[in-house]
């Protein structure tokens, strides 16, 4: 009997195998195959058919000082944007849930916009909100503040962005939570409020705990967008002023196709980049990837 | 009260979102001069901007190739993907869940730097300006995999348990009793998914190189390049690139945020 | 082996997986749909047939349908008079795309996805042809008289002694006045002509005082500055080494730069839209920009007979210094992939190289003024222009072009000007030292080159 069961777990497990297949031999071989190219181009001088073997990508992160800057502003945005994003999103999904509000599908569909917005109109409405004589300086005016140059400026060019970026993924996200909370039973929800838990009590004690599989894949997703952060940086501060709001893959980009091409000194960077996301990943899956 | 509160929040979060929407209709029913002045009201510009698109740009064949690349690449990426996340949960093991930490790593490296490694990876095989070069890829992400992987940690196995008993193959289940009840999940992929495939711009620029093959992106890139933009133009050409993605999400929208539709119980 | 197998196979896949899922949505417009998908592979197969098989038909990159693909249609017009068989695949790409395209199939050694020939920045010919000679044929023996272009704009398509261009639009700055702001101050726009910058923050001054107006915009970063250094011939690269500390003309004008910023004479924007709008809705009085920019001017159809052009002011303290400098500009260059390289050169000589006529009907309709020296001696490039107040503008550009010093950047424009936009902004914004952002700037580039 208990042999038998073994069998049927063990065919299990191949058919398992099976279902990773295909998504897998496509990861490796369209991912994996160039990734390791890049990897072992960053351990190579120069561009050339008879490249040396050199650490020296390496060493030159170090002395990089336009590295330094676009490192600090895209760790900033991670910081800032990240959880400011995830908290919006959850705190909507939670009020687009409530099977009792009307015009749930008109609310959901407006906030989900901003991210089927294409970037090139997404980045020229924020230019001109944020222009020295755009509604933004106009309403701040209004209120009795004195007006700011917001591209001229790094903290107002950086704090740009981070709207930018919450404006345009807050909606992106919800999506996922809302996907995640159709499977948490609402009644749920009416018994709590029945025991007297305010909304608060409901999204840390009810929200949170259930939606934790989805939240910890947001995480990982906005942790690895934001350090490949790219659009934004171009597309509305064009890294400026100076090079105040770059992000890293922005200078990678420059590097390989605006200046002087250096490849491997790219790939070195976008390796860096790799270790920093696998290693925020790996901790945000050790503390919310349990299964209970 | 608290209702109340809901309304005005959605309402003013509502009204930020939209409001580009809004400046993207101004801009084209306007003279590019106008849009550059800044001027915030519809106007009847709208017929003249249309015919300066598409004497200048293939809007057509743009749009057409832009949504048979999009629903062609989402239709794989679901089926690919969905069937991965699946078996990384229902039959997980020690192995698996190393595999699935291994594939994430896929997304963490910046696309620039694989970009040209896979330009070769293509142009060796000789499908540089083909469209499986586009398609491959892009069809198997770990993002998606991950997603229908937390999602199915929700599929009762009472479920699975309860089909194996009535005789159905392990295909079977997952097209019979986990596609139907994962219905809010494949939704909200199906968004994702499409959208990210409709603005994608990078790599089909550089892997499509001939002018049959301009998507949208592609052709909004075009309207901004010249020396002087007519930004009316520019505007339409945007506005009509970003609907697509928004009706479909108008249309899917209920399938995955209806609240539980009965399907699990 | 191995690989070709694999991908023979992963296409069998796809392509009957393909073709199953497509039947049901495709609808009425799956027969051109499929046919489509069957026929990209045979697509390439055919073209390179027709390419050697004599028909003359030459692929084109550029970008711009009002400037440069216009200008290839006319010319393909032209060339077709005496060669009815001839005809020009143009293939619309943003510019910066072209770069990244010809990187790629560089880096990755296979040039066969490049076209016959395409535009190229000025600013970049020097870095692709040091980085990556292998993409451009060599024009030096093709035949067309370059002494026929203007000196100045030859020199940026031509490395080591090599042709790689052949010269397309000019890139001379102008001094583009709104006569009547300048008008309420008692200014005229000869006041402007031929004045040093000394001169010019004393008129700009004036005008800010009597009309509240400034007097310039510019579009941020490092271009202003750039286009100084030029006009006194100030080369930020000197025999191959980076010369931007003890650069006497970058010093004088970053200072002239912060002078100009600071005492509210120049709107300064980082955003190129913004900057556009200030010139057409008359927040500042002026722009210096490169001859090319009039487009945008023009846009503001309303403000006809209310613009000027002079040429930029100069350098007070300089040796060198004069009125002229350049900013923009692109050649045609050939590709090494193109099939037919003779037809290619006789096509760019005929036109772009030896055609008058072709100029004659690109100034009007295209606003794009030759460094085609010919045809700047034509009629039409005497006629005094509406828009500009009956002046004749082209004839007084051309002039400009002429006068405009010779100026290396090497193969480094985009990092000089990157490392150079940071020490403005530096200088400008958070009150830095001048010389010590100028060494700063020295020693990215350095750091940058060295690598």
């Amino acid at each position: 009997m208990k042999k038998k069961r073994m069998g049927i777990e063990k065919r299990h497990r191949l058919i398992g195998w099976g279902f990773l297949l295909p998504a897998t031999v496509l990861i490796f071989i369209f991912c994996f195959y160039p990734m390791l190219q890049a990897i072992l181009l960053s351990f190579k001088s120069g561009n050339g058919v008879n490249a040396e073997w050199t650490l020296n990508n390496y060493t030159r992160i170090l002395k990089d000082k336009t590295f330094k800057q676009c490192l600090f502003n895209t760790v900033f945005y991670l910081v800032v944007q990240v959880p400011i994003m995830l908290i919006l999103a959850l705190m909507l999904a939670q009020l687009l849930n409530n099977p009792k509000l009307r015009f749930r599908g008109g609310f959901r569909t407006m906030i989900f916009l901003p991210c089927a917005t294409s970037l090139v109109s997404y980045s020229m409405i924020f230019k001109s909100l944020f222009a020295d004589r755009g509604l933004v300086n106009l309403i701040l005016e209004q209120v009795g503040l004195s007006p700011v140059s917001w591209f001229q400026e790094a903290w107002a060019a950086r704090f740009v962005i981070i709207i930018a970026l919450i404006w345009r993924w807050t909606g992106y996200n919800m999506v996922f939570y809302l996907a995640g909370l159709q499977n948490i039973d609402y009644s749920v929800y009416e018994a709590s409020r029945i025991d007297g838990a305010s909304p608060m009590q409901q999204f840390f004690r009810i929200t949170i705990p259930l939606l934790k599989p989805t939240i910890l894949l947001t995480a990982i997703m906005s942790t690895s967008g934001t350090l490949q952060l790219f659009d934004e940086s171009v597309n509305l501060t064009a890294g400026g002023p100076g090079k105040a709001s770059m992000t890293l893959a922005h200078y990678i980009f420059n590097i390989s196709f605006v200046e002087t091409p250096k490849f491997s000194y790219a790939a070195a960077l976008s390796v860096f980049i790799l270790v920093c996301v696998a290693t925020l990943s790996f901790i945000q899956m050790k503390v919310g990837d349990q299964r209970d | 009260m608290k209702t109340a509160l809901s309304y005005i929040v959605l309402c003013i979060i509502s009204f930020l979102s939209v409001f580009p929407l809004y400046y993207m209709l101004c801009g084209a029913t306007n003279p590019s001069i106008d849009v550059i002045r800044g001027k915030l009201v519809p106007g009847s510009y709208l017929l003249e901007n249309f015919k300066t698109l598409i004497e200048f740009q293939d809007l057509g064949r743009a749009l057409f190739n832009s949504f048979r690349n999009s629903l062609l690449i989402t239709l794989f990426t679901l089926l690919i993907c969905s069937i991965a996340g699946y078996g990384f949960e229902v039959y997980h093991d020690k192995g698996k869940d190393i595999l699935m930490s291994i594939l994430l790593l896929a997304m963490m490296l910046p696309f620039v730097a694989l970009m040209i490694p896979l330009f070769k990876m293509f142009s060796a095989w000789g499908m540089v300006n083909t469209w499986m070069a586009l398609m491959l890829p892009s069809i198997s992400t770990p993002f998606m995999i991950m997603l229908f992987r937390q999602a199915a940690r929700s599929f009762p196995p009472d479920i699975i348990d309860a089909a194996r008993l009535e005789g159905l193959s392990e295909m079977g289940i997952f097209f019979r009793m986990y596609i139907p009840t994962m219905k809010s999940t494949y939704g909200a992929a199906m968004t994702v998914t499409f959208m990210n495939a409709w603005n994608n711009y990078l790599w089909p620029k550089i892997i499509l190189q001939k002018n049959e093959s301009i998507t949208m992106p592609m052709l909004v890139a075009n309207l901004k390049s010249g020396y002087s933009v007519d930004y009316g133009m520019l505007m339409l050409g945007v506005l009509i690139c970003t609907l697509p993605t928004a009706i479909i999400f108008l249309c899917l929208q209920k399938s995955f945020a209806n609240g539980i539709t009965g399907a699990v119980k | 082996m191995k690989k070709r197998f694999l991908s023979t196979l992963l296409s069998a896949v796809m392509t009957a997986s393909l073709l199953a899922g497509c039947g049901g949505g495709g609808g009425n417009t799956s027969a051109t749909d499929t046919t489509d998908v069957q026929t990209t592979q045979t697509q390439e197969a055919e073209t390179e047939v027709t390419a050697s098989g004599g028909e003359e038909t030459l692929t084109v990159w550029c970008w711009d349908p009002n400037f440069n693909i216009y200008a290839m249609k006319e010319a393909e017009k032209i060339y077709q008079k005496d060669h009815p068989n001839f005809k020009l695949d143009i293939q619309e790409n943003v510019y910066s795309d072209i770069e990244q395209k010809l990187i790629t199939a560089a880096e990755a050694g296979d040039y066969s996805t490049l076209p016959d020939i395409f535009l190229m920045q000025d600013y970049s010919y020097s870095k692709m042809a040091t980085n990556y000679p292998g993409i451009f044929t060599d024009l030096t023996d093709s035949g067309i008289d370059f002494t026929q272009f203007t000196a100045g704009k030859v020199a940026d398509s031509t490395v080591d002694g090599k042709n790689y261009g052949v010269p397309f639009d000019n890139g001379a700055v102008i001094f583009a006045v709104r006569t009547d702001i300048i008008e309420q101050a008692g200014l005229k726009a000869e006041d402007f002509k031929d004045i040093t910058w000394s001169k010019f923050l004393e008129l700009g001054q004036k005008v800010l005082d009597e009309t509240g107006c400034p007097m310039l915009t510019s579009s941020g970063g490092s271009e202003l500055v750039i286009m100084m250094m030029q006009s006194a011939g100030a080369s930020p690269m000197v025999d191959g080494k980076v010369n931007l500390v003890g650069n006497a003309a970058l010093e004088e004008a970053i200072s002239i730069y912060k002078k100009l910023v600071q005492s509210g004479i120049m709107v300064d924007y980082t955003d190129w839209d913004q900057y556009i709008a200030s010139m057409n809705d008359g927040t500042a009085a002026g722009v210096i920009q490169g001859c090319w920019i009039m487009s945008s001017i023009q846009a503001a159809a309303d403000q006809s007979g209310k613009w000027a052009i002079v040429n930029m002011p100069k350098l007070d303290n300089i040796d060198g210094a004069t009125n002229y400098s350049n900013c923009g500009g692109a050649s045609w260059a050939v590709s090494s992939n193109c099939k037919n390289v003779e037809l290619a050169q006789d096509f760019l000589k005929t036109t772009f190289g030896g055609s008058v006529e072709l100029y004659d009907i690109l100034l009007p309709n295209a606003g794009a003024i030759a460094s085609y020296l010919p045809a700047g001696e034509s009629a039409i490039y005497q006629e005094g222009s509406e828009f500009y107040g009956g002046q004749a503008v082209y004839a007084d550009i051309v002039e400009y072009a002429n006068g405009v010093p010779a100026f290396s950047y090497d193969a480094y424009y985009s990092d000089i000007r990157s490392a150079l936009t940071d020490a403005i902004t530096n200088v400008v914004q958070n009150g830095a030292d001048i010389t010590e952002e100028i060494q700063n700037a020295q020693d990215t580039v350095e750091f940058n080159i060295g690598g």
